[in-house]
């Protein structure tokens, strides 16, 4: 059993929120935080951190990366402030979490609009 | 799943980016009429010189209240950089122009955030706007009025140094 499915089935209650096949992200709700399957480690963030990753990971010009014809290593350093956690990505790598992040925003946001329309506009 | 994001903040991360655009915009502002009062001052235009030291203030007022607005509604407010301010005006009537082009440039900016609010139903920040817009109405019709003195006074003979005794007087008090 992988360690993200070790969280899964303890105490910890995540659920979901979106995966492709380089990684995954799962929120829980007890501890009001999400946990980011990716590059090979379980990141745990909290939500000024996920949208500071965002930010971060949205910043990196992925197009002039792609063109730099310079002899330096093809590598990205994600690092945010007040955070533990540091990522080490080539640029496949990048692609791929900001693919995730995307997707993981928009299911954030679909189901703000599932609570509010289940849950919180009084008929 | 909890509703999270929603949990933690009541704006939208789009808002929360365009709110820190305004926030650089009314720093800026509050740096450009610095910038004004410093050449009127330097110019022999005491009159104006406080008057834009005045609208100095009042734009780093604008700028703390979206400030704190973002802050209370738990999002990040960023402290803005502010770079190339001009010091340097080729005539007075220039200043003024510049003062109600930087009036402009903040309406429409407000403008298109409100807008923003109605695209995705947040009327609390479209009613935190509202201040802004009925200040606007002030902001830009005592810069249009300062303007068209040099229309009705004239720079001629002593007409500068009329205008600069008049800025001050400029006064907006609309009941509407």
């Amino acid at each position: 059993m992988s360690t993200i499915d070790t969280l899964k089935y303890s105490d910890q209650g995540l659920t979901d929120v979106f995966q492709t096949v380089a990684g995954g992200i799962y929120q829980s709700d007890q501890e009001s935080c999400w946990y980011v399957d990716f590059a090979g480690k379980i990141a745990r963030f909290d939500y000024r951190n996920l949208i500071k990753l965002k930010k971060a990971v949205y910043g990196i010009d992925i197009e002039a990366a792609l063109l730099k014809s310079d002899k330096a290593a093809d590598i990205e350093i994600v690092f945010i402030c007040a955070c533990d956690h540091c990522y080490v990505l080539d640029i496949l790598q990048i692609i791929a979490l900001k693919d995730l992040l995307a997707g993981t925003f928009v299911m954030l946001e679909l189901n703000q609009i599932i609570c509010d329309r289940l849950y919180r506009i009084a008929i | 799943m909890k509703d999270l994001i929603r949990v933690k903040c009541l704006i939208s991360a789009e808002m929360e980016t365009l709110l820190n655009q305004q926030i650089k915009k009314e720093a800026y502002s509050s740096a450009v009429y610095l910038g004004m009062a410093s050449w009127c001052d330097r110019n022999g235009f005491d009159g104006s010189s406080v008057y834009f030291f005045k609208q100095a203030e009042e734009e780093r007022h604008h700028q703390m209240k979206f400030f704190k607005y973002v802050l209370d509604m738990g999002a990040t407010a960023v402290s803005p950089e502010i770079t190339g301010i001009k010091i340097e005006y080729n005539s007075f009537k220039e200043v003024f122009e510049d003062a109600l082009d930087q009036e402009i440039n903040v309406t429409q900016s407000i403008k298109s955030i409100a807008a923003r609010c109605h695209k995705e139903q947040d009327y609390v920040t479209l009613e935190f706007l509202n201040w802004f817009l009925k200040e606007q109405r002030e902001e830009e019709y005592k810069a249009r009025r300062a303007l068209e003195l040099f229309e009705v006074i004239g720079e001629e003979g002593t007409g500068r140094w009329q205008i600069d005794k008049h800025v001050g007087d400029i006064k907006y008090d609309s009941e509407a």
